[in-house]
């Protein structure tokens, strides 16, 4: 497995958010869970990314207490699994789409799980429903909520207890682009404003790149890769790259003398090539000293390169 | 203190159910209507009841009174009310598996215990309350309608009680109906943690009632040996508290199994929800 740096040394100091140590579990033929060794820092929003079916969902049920492990241990902000459902305190979790008391309002539905976390005041749920925009819809019942509000409903219902630690399972199925947008935008806001770790599984690769500072792969119930985005990336070592120029003919042409470019490709209104990550710098360089006017430099699907090249290790 | 609140949760969400109303519904239609029935038709059983009795004992009031039609609701009423209470005590835990929300109270920092214990608590306070909603409805509402007085009761002849004596004894009567119904609900409990959907522990829970009120019912020498060892013995045990004397030892005998059973329905319910996997 892949180990990178995942956080500055101050960070480290704390116990992690979710240490997760050999976590195995096996449904009939099928080894979910194979010897899982995770650790999400605190103050990360963490990406655990895998294929469907991979074992994503397994860890996050056993995590939530939904399914126990057949071996293996875990801790949540420092509190061991053998404490039960006490290890879930300071918690949150939303496993898979979000659902509901259909019959009751969003307001009863916030109550309803208030009171278990002695969270029903009147104040902290108007404030939730304010901030994933859902207080003028409050006393409507849930049936008639569209994906995306329950979807934001179930956010809402994760932060009833003021988490530290926010576990969010594929929290963007079945929405459409903009109730993606809309969710992906919480969840930095919910990070930002209110200190959470959070914890997101998704096979949304790009949706990751965009939100996450860490990540985990997992393939077939075995951890592949864990660390840092940014020390990931800067450990990879080719990636494609597309250029937007002036002259793309003329940009062209000088590409196909360097020496360190590879893979060239004219598209319709900039080039694609692959690289080595550290040699951009100077390729661009060398494009600007050459009087080539570069409007845009993007480096395509780093983490779905990442993701690929990993999947045909295994 | 937890537990109080997820057991006022779990009121509230059982009573915010239109399928728990349909009992209370049904008998708020249908225990009027027996009773205003009761007063139009009864005069042929009144008359025979008059000149059996009369020229023998002076009956206070009428024969046929508010006991007599409870007495005869009671009678008439209690195989129908297990399903109605099946219908919430199945959908305790399947209905929450099947919408899904089981995760989302699951993953909270309860135990299942708590959880389990909860939602038993919260179907045996809705049985309790259907037992004494049907009892105020069909005892209380009959004695206003139908006038007190003494109380007659077939068995073995004719025995005459007197009403403070015939109140006493509906009162037990209600405490050993409630209990049989605990029971009901108990079963309906234990196969609502096995299954995911409402209908399947209403259908299991009324499957195993008839099953068992069959071979208890049946008078065929091989079912006698196993009729006092089933609790559907015992399911109309309530009219013995009618009798004079009481028979107490059989009535706490049947009490006896009715509440082991109550105990291994609800501790082998408990046992499958505590290791039950939730993956929907």
């Amino acid at each position: 497995m892949i180990e990178t740096p995942s956080a500055p040394p101050q960070i480290l100091a704390q116990p992690p958010a979710i240490a997760c140590s050999g976590l195995s579990k096996r449904f009939k033929n099928i080894q979910a869970l194979d010897n899982v060794t995770l650790k999400v820092p605190v103050g990360s929003i963490f990406g655990f990314l895998g294929p469907n079916g991979a074992g994503k969902s397994t860890l996050i049920r056993i995590l939530a207490g939904l399914i126990s492990s057949d071996s293996g241990a875990f801790e949540i902000l420092g509190r061991s699994s053998k404490l039960g459902h006490k290890v879930r305190q300071g918690m949150s979790t939303l496993v898979d789409r979000a659902d509901f008391y259909k019959n009751l309002s969003a307001y009863q539905n916030m109550k309803i799980l208030g009171r278990l976390t002695g969270n029903e005041q009147n104040d902290h749920i108007d404030h939730l429903l304010q901030l994933l925009g859902l207080y003028d819809r409050r006393k409507d019942k849930v049936k008639t909520y569209s994906q995306g509000m329950k979807q934001r409903l179930g956010l809402a219902q994760a932060l009833l207890p003021n988490p530290q630690l926010l576990v969010l399972d594929e929290p963007t199925t079945g929405l459409d682009p903009k109730g993606m947008h809309e969710i992906r935008d919480f969840i930095l806001k919910i990070a930002e404003e209110q200190n959470v770790t959070i914890f997101l599984s998704s096979h949304l690769l790009h949706e990751v790149e965009l939100i996450c500072s860490d990540i985990a792969l997992i393939f077939n119930g075995k951890l592949a890769a864990q660390g840092s985005l940014d020390s990931i990336f800067s450990n990879m070592q080719d990636v494609t790259v597309e250029l937007e120029v002036e002259d793309t003919l003329g940009a062209l042409r000088l590409l196909e003398a360097s020496p360190l470019v590879q893979d060239l490709h004219h598209l319709a209104n900039a080039i694609s090539l692959e690289i080595r990550y550290t040699n951009i710098p100077e390729l661009i360089r060398r494009l600007t000293a050459q009087d080539v006017k570069i409007f845009s430099v993007s480096q395509r699907n780093r983490l779905e390169n990442y993701f690929l090249s990993l999947m045909e290790d295994q | 203190m937890i537990f109080l609140k997820l057991t006022q949760n779990e009121l509230y969400k059982i009573f915010s159910l239109i399928r728990s109303y349909i009992g209370i519904i049904l008998f708020t239609a249908i225990i009027p209507l027996i009773l205003w029935g009761y007063g139009m038709g009864t005069t042929h059983i009144q008359h025979q009841i008059e000149n059996s009795v009369s020229s023998m004992f002076l009956v206070e009031g009428s024969p046929t009174n508010g006991f007599t039609a409870a007495y005869f609701i009671m009678n008439f009423f209690w195989v129908h009310i297990p399903f109605l209470i099946a219908l919430v005590g199945g959908d305790i835990f399947a209905g929450e598996a099947a919408n899904g929300t089981f995760r989302v109270y699951a993953t909270r920092p309860i135990s299942r215990t708590s959880i389990f214990l909860s939602k038993s608590l919260a179907t045996m306070i809705y049985t309790l309350i259907f037992v004494v909603y049907f009892g105020m409805l069909s005892l209380g509402l009959g004695l206003l309608w139908h006038g007190g007085g003494d109380m007659l009761v077939f068995q073995d002849g004719v025995l005459i009680l007197e009403a403070s004596d015939a109140l006493r004894r509906f009162f037990i009567a209600y405490a050993f109906s409630f209990v049989n119904m605990a029971l009901v609900s108990a079963i309906a409990i234990f196969f609502s943690t096995m299954v995911r959907n409402a209908v399947g522990p209403v259908i299991g829970t009324m499957a195993v009632i008839i099953f068992f009120l069959m071979i208890s019912t049946l008078p065929l020498e091989i079912f006698t040996h196993f009729q006092p060892y089933l609790f559907t013995t015992y399911f109309s045990n309530w009219e013995q508290v009618f009798w004079d004397p009481i028979p107490w030892a059989d009535l706490f005998r049947g009490l006896g199994l009715i509440l082991s059973n109550l105990v291994f329905f609800l501790g082998i319910a408990f046992i499958i929800f505590r290791r039950k996997d939730i993956l929907s």
